[in-house]
């Protein structure tokens, strides 16, 4: 067994562990005088422990244990807070303003988190599928050169086919100008590019014996670019989650200090 | 430490920085420069070299040496010691991580703003913390003004000590509430029905709220009255009677405390025990005489005046909320078929019902009575009339005092009247006496003595029912009159009965709030 899969059939166990403990202990003392308030420091506790994650990566030069490790407490823990939440609700829908946007806040961020986790899991291996490595900062630079190297076959000194530069400048140019088709290459799309090929083919079909090597060329960059943008779109992707995970558990941590507030402060203590 | 480190091929030259927050304005272009930007995103590019000074001995003034990578430059360093292949600089370009962070900086803010905004607004404060719309009962225009008559405050402030104080109020509320923020081993003990702060406010309202035992366990207001639940605030469940009569605990304490003492129940359908009625085998004390098998299956009972046959619907009435079932009352319900004609001879006349001394008076007012007849039947010999109704009495009855006598007391078990219903099922009974229905006693005085019946308007005085909920079903579901001979006959259904329907193998509602309250018992509907 791969170390991997035991971290992962040991964390399910946890998880699964944990999930019919806490149903238990909600079926038993779900009717205790302030078993909301009890619930309600647990899910914090939980949301506490998951926020931490994030500082626990700006601070790796402090002894705080393996990043790997805290991933997965994170993940699973992320997995029982969403389950410690629905017993805070006690499985019904918020009412009122405030309580929406609270409950909202939390569906945003675990179920980012949880797409996250699926990008995570599925993304990078389709990546390897394709094209080779390529480093996310380093996709403009290599897609200037693809560029540049196109604007040369095309429209360069040696370039004398006007057939190829019109077809450049009509159909090539905009391809090259910057990043295409984000929405095609996360649904595993390669329409776009194929219909590109297959333009240079029937141009490459019908060219001069002295043009047909240059446009096999430009279709290669075509390629090459087509690679670099399924690259970009799903580094982005796994990216850009984060973008709605982080920002929003800063959001959600303020809405639940207030809930706090509200909460013991029109109880009347007790209720 | 050693994981840190770069690796053997790390490329100093081309790293591109995703940890930073700036990276070079020509990354894009393959054309990084080596320093990259500083932590503000300002480009650090500057010349190609830092040209130094050589100063031979001797000399005062020296000479600028080019030091650039990859060898001097043709024109050299300027004058002034400045490199003169100055780098142009880029404009460098923010991450993603830079991105991200300004996101979660504007999240931030935006949601201190917008709470600091919402809750220093009292109309849109209220409003947006409200976890739910507030009762009917406890809102609109009707509460504002009761509110104002018992000195509560208006809005959240009515109930809620922090209703109306603000951010500032309602923290320190939180920090003075009591078990407090972090007494955790004090929320997780509390009792779940201890009355709170908020029970003061309900109070100045409700006063006088009475429970239905006097040494029940104070409890909150809220545990069974959850308020922000919708316009209709929702009935007590069972877990809330539970709390009491759920434990065994409780309820031995309370019938030693000289309440009366209860089996622990928890659900209608499965251990609630038996009606009272039935296990005390209590018994109808009505003294009227009623036949309920005879009226409804008897071959001697006539139809009534549409031709109908007598049904339970002919003198069980609902009342005006159709709630419970009116008294039913001689003059509406039994003289169609019990016109009290004592004279077979005569059937216009019938003797008047419900007091003793006016029968009385009828009957020694009968020479008058067949003289007003005869008035109107037989004008021109009314002398003759009344004579010969007199005498034909005389010949029946004998005597007026045995006339009398036979009127009250006579149960249709001696005399000519001994039939009482027409067997063809055409006519009216004829009148065999009161005491054919009624209780009558002999007074010492003389006149007669007719016990009023008494129809008893509930059984189950600690619970509530609706006949007009149940019209669905038919009386004789519940009602055994088919066999019942005997007034004393209680006729309401079992428990048993009720659990058919009320039960979750029924599928209709059996909480106890369907048919007991908590305060005091509920005749009315509910």
């Amino acid at each position: 067994m791969t170390r991997f899969r035991r971290q992962l059939y040991l964390g399910l166990f946890a998880l699964l562990a944990a999930t019919a403990g806490a149903l238990w202990l909600n079926a038993k003392y779900s009717t205790l005088a302030n078993y909301a308030f009890l619930t309600g420091w647990a899910l914090l506790a939980g949301m506490f422990i998951l926020t931490i994650y994030n500082v626990r990566k700006k601070l790796p030069f402090l002894p705080l244990g393996k990043s790997e490790t805290w991933l997965q407490i994170h993940i699973y823990l992320g997995f029982f807070t969403t389950l410690l939440f629905l017993i805070h609700l006690k499985f019904r829908l918020p009412h009122g303003w405030f309580e929406i946007t609270l409950a909202w806040l939390f569906v945003l961020v675990s179920g980012s988190g949880m797409v996250g986790l699926f990008f995570s899991r599925v993304l990078p291996r389709r990546l390897a599928t394709r094209g080779g490595e390529v480093i996310f900062e380093k996709i403009p630079a290599v897609r200037h050169a693809a560029k540049t190297a196109a604007e040369e076959l095309a429209l360069g000194k040696d370039a004398k086919s006007p057939v190829i530069a019109e077809f450049y400048a009509k159909r090539l140019a905009g391809f090259f100008s910057g990043p295409k088709h984000f929405w095609l290459h996360l649904a595993e799309s390669r329409r776009a590019a194929s219909a590109l090929i297959a333009e240079l083919e029937d141009l490459r079909r019908f060219a001069a014996e002295a043009d047909r090597e240059k446009i096999e060329k430009l279709a290669g960059l075509v390629r090459q670019k087509d690679g670099l943008d399924y690259h970009r779109a799903l580094q982005l992707a796994l990216k850009l989650w984060l973008f709605v995970h982080i920002p929003l558990t800063y959001g959600l941590m303020i809405f639940t200090l207030l809930h706090i507030v509200l909460v013991f402060g029109f109880s009347g203590g007790a209720r | 430490m050693s994981e840190q480190l770069p690796a053997p091929d790390f490329d100093a030259q081309n790293y591109a920085r995703p940890n930073q927050n700036w990276i070079c304005g020509r990354a894009c272009d393959g054309n990084a420069c080596r320093p990259g930007p500083d932590a503000k995103g300002r480009c650090r590019a500057t010349a190609e070299c830092k040209p130094i000074l050589e100063l031979k001995p001797g000399e005062t003034k020296g000479r600028w040496k080019c030091t650039r990578t990859g060898g001097a430059c043709e024109a050299g360093p300027l004058p002034d010691g400045s490199c003169c292949r100055p780098i142009p600089k880029c404009s460098p370009v923010p991450t993603l991580r830079w991105w991200r962070g300004r996101l979660t900086l504007a999240v931030i803010a935006l949601s201190c703003a917008v709470l600091l905004v919402v809750l220093g607004n009292p109309p849109w404060r209220n409003h947006f913390i409200s976890p739910g719309e507030i009762s009917q009962p406890h809102s609109g225009s009707q509460f504002l003004a009761l509110a104002a008559t018992n000195h509560l405050n208006q809005g959240c402030g009515a109930c809620h000590v922090a209703g109306n104080t603000g951010p500032h109020g309602m923290m320190h509320a939180a920090l003075h509430a009591n078990p407090g923020i972090l007494d955790l081993k004090k929320l997780a003990a509390a009792h779940a029905a201890t009355p709170t702060v908020i029970d003061e406010s309900c109070l100045k309202c409700h006063t006088g709220r009475n429970v239905h035992q006097p040494s029940a366990l104070p409890v909150s207001c809220a545990f069974c009255h959850l308020e922000h639940q919708g316009k209709m605030m929702a009935a007590p469940t069972d877990e809330n009677c539970n709390f009491c009569h759920g434990d065994a605990t409780k309820m031995a304490a309370a019938a030693s405390a000289g309440n009366v003492p209860l089996p622990v129940v928890h659900h209608f359908a499965d251990d609630h025990p038996q009606f009272r009625f039935l296990t005390d085998k209590l018994r109808d004390p009505d003294t009227l005489k009623f036949n309920h098998l005879l009226h409804l299956t008897g071959t001697t009972i006539p139809k009534l005046p549409g031709g109908e046959k007598l049904d339970c619907a002919f003198c069980h009435q609902p009342d005006a909320a159709g709630t419970f079932m009116k008294p039913v009352a001689f003059e509406k319900n039994c003289r169609v078929c019990h016109s009290l004609q004592f004279d077979p001879e005569t059937p216009q006349l019938m003797l008047p019902h419900g007091n003793v001394d006016f029968i009385s008076a009828y009957l020694r007012s009968l020479p008058k009575q067949y003289a007003d007849l005869a008035a109107k039947e037989n004008p021109a010999d009314v002398n003759g009339f009344v004579t010969a109704k007199l005498a034909g009495l005389r010949t029946q009855f004998g005597s007026g005092e045995d006339l009398e006598r036979r009127v009250f007391f006579s149960t249709a078990t001696f005399g000519p009247e001994a039939q009482v219903g027409d067997l063809s099922g055409a006519t009216r009974a004829l009148f065999p006496g009161c005491a054919y229905c009624h209780e009558v006693k002999a007074a010492a005085a003389g006149s007669p003595q007719i016990t009023h019946p008494v129809q008893t308007e509930h059984w189950l005085t600690q619970a509530k029912f609706n006949h007009a909920k149940h019209l669905n079903i038919a009386c004789a579901q519940c009602h055994d009159a088919v066999h019942s001979k005997d007034t004393a006959d209680i006729l309401l259904p079992p428990r048993e009965t009720c659990v058919t329907c009320h039960s979750p193998r029924g599928g209709v509602a059996d909480t106890c709030a369907e048919c007991h309250s908590y305060h005091k018992p509920l005749m009315a509907a509910r």
